[in-house]
């Protein structure tokens, strides 16, 4: 009975083991199988675009943001999660060790993605007496250097206390405000300036408007009660922001937060309130986005400084910004505060002092006049050479103490003591060394210009069409791209500059906060051009030269060569840092081989490598559909016709004319209706292979020495698979595995009626010469690839072209393209090694490709003929 | 091809609703609204929808929850899950209990578009419709 049941077995094996289903179930398991396996290209088409995408976002410098992050590792993780249900459908739950590896990448991301700065801890209050930079984390950039200032470079600072950022970390939680600020910045659209005003104001009233825990109030007036016993009753204050992250060497944050001059006990707490909300001004929000800060990266630390009776107050740069190396000290002074200096609204007094003992004025620019005071009859705003010598000294000992140039707000009080307000590193750039000939040389005049004049604040060239802006109408209508013309550099049009390509200001100089904040995202800006309201028109096109301080009507050609692309303002920020580790669990390839005994789940260390291993996997159940099904009528048809190699044709759905002989083993090239495969045949046949190119005995040698050193490349250890040459079809669908000679390429293609499911995929590999060759023939490819809009992808001998979402007809060309390619490029790697020769192959190729093009889809190839149905 | 969706917009922000009600109307799309997971059961219970677009916070349950629900009784119904806060587990549960895809806000139409025509091709093809 055994060896009855055994023999029966052996000649009837698909009778028993798996008894033959009828056709009509057979096609509703296949249309199953087949729906599984589109779903999963689908799904893996997105996980390929998203991971490129994110790539793209890291390497280009474009500003993203955490919610950018968060909803591309989300649709990555549903996508990825779809590709291991829709495999595991495929293959009866085959594969199921995929799981715990997916869950694990998933609890990784997340960890990353929840990363959070540590939550401040300390006291609400610190006085100046017990700041330094050690405070920084309580007390912010602002106020640590003040701290520093005060107690270690032993200068005069206004007396005062910082309230903390556990302060302010104690505050929004009392409130329970943390969930409705996220919620109100998640729905906020950034790249609307309406939306983000919105989103701001309603933040901003949100803090101002919920009452401060009592123990933060306490503390604060007990120490203000400290600075009236030192100072006298009623002394008033002036509150500044002073965030962390804030003036640290590679983000200014210049002016993003509010200060509050002349403020009484009575107003105190609530001007502590609206300076915490002040780190959700619009500029504010905008620059976090710009420069890659989550709102959690920032704390509002608040110094709160007994106000200076200043009679004339100021700005020192410790050299040049235009000039880091330069041996000059620069001052700006205006009479009064030093707000008037930094929001850019006053006209100030500028001198370049040597850095040289005995610190000679080497340049001075008077721009108001001394005027007199009625009351008291002082002289104001020009500085005595004592004063100009004691300021330029005081600026070398903090550059010397802090160890980098410095960007030092003064005042000058009633007394003649110089009070320093702040301290902060010059984060500048070279820009001496971006423009080494662009001279500021007057004589030089080839091309009448619409104006000059001024002072370059941030030198550059761009050309932009001319926006005036006076109001916040003006502001909302801002188009991307604007030259920003403006009659005061005030801090808020900063949240402009992520739009604008260029500032013009009539006032103002290289001392106002938007000066900075413009260098730092290296955007033209010239200062001090009068009336540039009235002479430039709105809507008109301009060329701003930021370096020849000239403004030429329309497009300046040879002025616009200069510029220089912009730079990578994300890199390095915890933002930008926190995506480049998440990538580290997404896109390396590790899975490379399928042949290898390591192409399996648990060997899975990215999405990437799981995204591969299930599409690997998924081609596969989808070719032993037939095979378990035994099912005959969908099975391997060979294609019939004069080509130089074999070819077979898996039907999936649809793929195959209507009404053919299912039982005959083959087909011919009419008989098939697939779209893409058609395509990819014109181009494998439009244009004839004239067989190997002539060999030269080196190359020969070449492949020898490589067959004996890789069994991979010996024919004889083919898998069953790769040994042929497979056409999987649909109306819209081909996958074309094909092994010739040496090399192994495939090429999928889904053209559909959504442009986001449309792709072509296209991947290479191997080659039979030594590496030298198999490079020189992969960059070949590339080269032409990319001609043809593919993006291509090469890592040692491998190389990956994709196109998606693209319309049909031009997809169609890019198939005829690979077509022509798979085989025309068939073991030229023999042959390559000289660049001679790779020209001569690339103009051919080109040449061939322009004709092929050019020749119609044949209906009817005459080259075939249907001989082999008694084969 | 265009008449043939009868969506279902639930979402707790009236504007929200609103607008996109009227975007869709505008493309020539059937389309009716919920602010809370009960009324649309109540509108599923009509046999009128065939899509439904699904915020993951609503009002009386959050959306997963709604999701089961529906799915329990009308397992064939294509559901996309729309949300503000993009959340991987959120993503993962909504997947699992058989959202055809889960997507972030804001959204362009022509997103949404596509994204339910290929969720709706998907789930009724799985079903056999």
């Amino acid at each position: 009975m055994n060896i009855l049941k055994y023999l029966f077995d052996k000649f009837f094996p698909s009778q028993i083991s798996r008894p033959k289903q009828g056709i009509s179930e057979l096609q509703v398991a296949f249309k199953k199988q087949y729906r599984n396996f589109r779903s999963l290209l689908t799904a893996n088409n997105n996980v390929l675009e998203i991971m490129a995408e994110m790539e793209q976002t890291l390497a280009m410098g474009q500003p993203f943001s955490m919610s950018f992050i968060r909803g591309r590792i989300t649709a990555l993780t549903t996508n990825v999660y779809k590709i291991i249900q829709y495999l595991s459908q495929l293959s009866n739950g085959k594969y199921s060790g995929l799981t715990s590896v997916f869950n694990d990448l998933t609890t990784q991301l997340e960890n990353i993605l929840m990363q959070q700065p540590a939550v401040p801890k300390g006291k609400f209050i610190m006085p100046f007496a017990e700041i330094d930079r050690d405070s920084v984390d309580l007390t912010g950039e602002k106020m640590a250097n003040l701290g520093e200032v005060r107690n270690h470079a032993k200068l005069k600072v206004p007396d005062g206390f910082a309230i903390t950022s556990s302060a302010a970390h104690h505050f929004i939680a009392a409130n329970n405000l943390e969930d409705e600020i996220n919620r109100r910045l998640q729905t906020m659209a950034p790249d609307n300036l309406e939306s983000v005003y919105q989103t701001s104001a309603a933040i901003q009233q949100l803090i101002s408007r919920a009452p401060l825990p009592a123990d933060i109030e306490e503390a604060i007036l007990a120490e203000y009660a400290e600075l009236e016993s030192r100072q006298g009753d009623h002394v008033l204050v002036s509150i500044r922001s002073s965030a962390t992250g804030e003036d640290s060497i590679t983000s200014s944050f210049a002016g993003q937060y509010r200060t509050q001059l002349n403020v009484d006990k009575e107003f105190l707490i609530q001007t502590y309130k609206e300076i915490v909300a002040s780190k959700y001004r619009s500029q504010a929000i905008i620059y976090r986005l710009q420069r890659g800060y989550r709102t959690q990266d920032v704390s509002m630390c608040v110094g709160c400084l007994a106000m200076v009776d200043a009679v004339v107050s100021g700005v020192i740069y410790s050299r040049s910004p235009e000039n880091p190396r330069s041996k000059w000290v620069v001052i700006h002074a205006a009479p009064g505060l030093a707000v008037q200096v930094v929001d850019g609204s006053a006209p100030t007094n500028m001198y370049s002092v040597s850095r040289e003992e005995p610190h000679k004025v080497l340049d001075s620019k008077i721009s108001c006049p001394d005027t007199t005071q009625s009351s008291t009859g002082e002289q104001v705003s020009s500085l005595s050479s004592d004063q100009i010598i004691e300021l330029t000294r005081i600026a070398l000992r903090l550059e010397n103490h802090f160890g980098a140039p410095q960007d030092i707000e003064w005042s000058i009080n009633r007394s003649g003591a110089i009070i320093i307000l702040q301290s902060r590193p010059l984060g500048l750039l070279s820009l001496d060394v971006r423009f080494p000939e662009h001279e500021k040389n007057e004589s030089e005049e080839s091309t009448p210009c619409l104006m000059s004049g001024g002072t370059v604040v941030s030198a550059g060239v761009a050309c932009g069409p001319v926006h005036i802006v006076r109001s916040n109408i003006d502001l909302l209508q801002f188009p991307e791209g604007a030259v920003l013309v403006v009659a005061h550099p005030f801090p808020e049009w900063a949240s402009l500059l992520n739009r604008a390509c260029a500032v013009v200001s009539e006032t103002g100089q290289v001392a106002a906060h938007l000066a900075t904040v413009a260098r730092e995202f290296q955007l033209p800006a010239i200062f001090g051009m009068e009336k540039a309201t009235e002479v430039l028109k709105r809507g008109d096109i301009i060329t701003v030269d930021a370096v020849g301080r000239r403004i030429y009507s329309g497009r300046e050609e040879s002025i616009l060569t200069q510029a220089t692309p912009s730079p990578n303002l994300m890199k390095n920020s915890p933002v930008y840092r926190l995506l480049q580790e998440a990538l580290t669990l997404i896109t390396p390839l590790n899975l490379t081989d399928p042949a290898s005994p390591f192409f399996k789940p648990s060997s899975c260390e990215t999405f990437h490598d799981i995204t591969r291993f299930c599409h690997e996997k998924a081609v596969i159940e989808m070719f032993q559909f037939g095979k378990r099904h035994s099912f005959d009528e969908k099975a391997a048809k060979q294609l019939v016709g004069k080509t130089p190699f074999q070819w077979w044709v898996i039907d999936l759905d649809g793929g195959f004319r209507e009404g053919l002989d299912s039982k005959n083993k083959f087909i011919h090239i009419d008989d098939i209706v697939s779209t893409p495969m058609r395509a990819i045949w014109h181009g494998i046949t439009a244009i004839p292979w004239q067989g190997p190119p002539p060999v030269s005995l080196k190359g020969f040698g070449s492949i020898i020495f490589q067959s004996t050193m890789n069994p991979n490349l010996d024919p004889a250890v083919r898998s069953t698979l790769t040994a042929k040459n497979y056409f999987l079809v649909s109306k819209n669908f081909c996958n074309l595995s094909v092994r010739l000679g040496y090399h192994f390429a495939l090429v999928e293609t889904y053209l559909s009626d959504f442009l986001t499911e449309s792709y072509v995929s296209f991947q290479f590999k191997g080659g039979a010469a030594d590496e030298t060759r198999k490079l020189i023939r992969i960059t070949l490819l590339k080269d032409i690839l990319e001609r043809f809009d593919f993006r291509v992808e090469l890592k040692a001998d491998a190389l990956t072209a994709r196109i998606e979402k693209k319309p049909t007809p031009f997809l169609l060309e890019r198939l005829q393209v690979l077509g022509y390619l798979l085989i025309h490029t068939r073991q030229i790697d023999m042959v390559m090694e000289d660049q001679g020769m790779l020209q001569h192959y690339r103009q051919k190729i080109l040449a061939d490709i322009d004709m092929l093009l050019k020749t119609e889809i044949k209906q009817d190839d005459q080259g075939a003929t249907v001989n082999g149905a008694g084969l | 091809m265009v008449q043939d969706y009868k969506i279902l917009l639930v979402d707790d922000e009236p504007d929200f609703l609103e607008t996109n009600r009227k975007r869709l109307m505008r493309r020539g799309y059937s389309v009716e609204t919920a602010a809370s997971c009960s009324e649309a059961i109540s509108k599923l219970e009509t046999g009128w929808p065939n899509v439904v677009v699904l915020d993951v916070m609503l009002p009386d349950m959050d959306g997963i929850a709604c999701l089961k629900k529906i799915k329990k009784k009308w397992p064939a119904m294509t559901v996309l899950m729309l949300t503000g806060h993009a959340s991987m587990q959120a993503g993962l549960k909504g997947i699992a209990h058989g959202a055809a895809d889960y997507c972030m806000k804001p959204i362009e139409l022509d997103e949404l578009i596509e994204k339910i025509r290929i969720a709706h091709d998907e789930t009724s093809s799985l079903h056999g419709r």
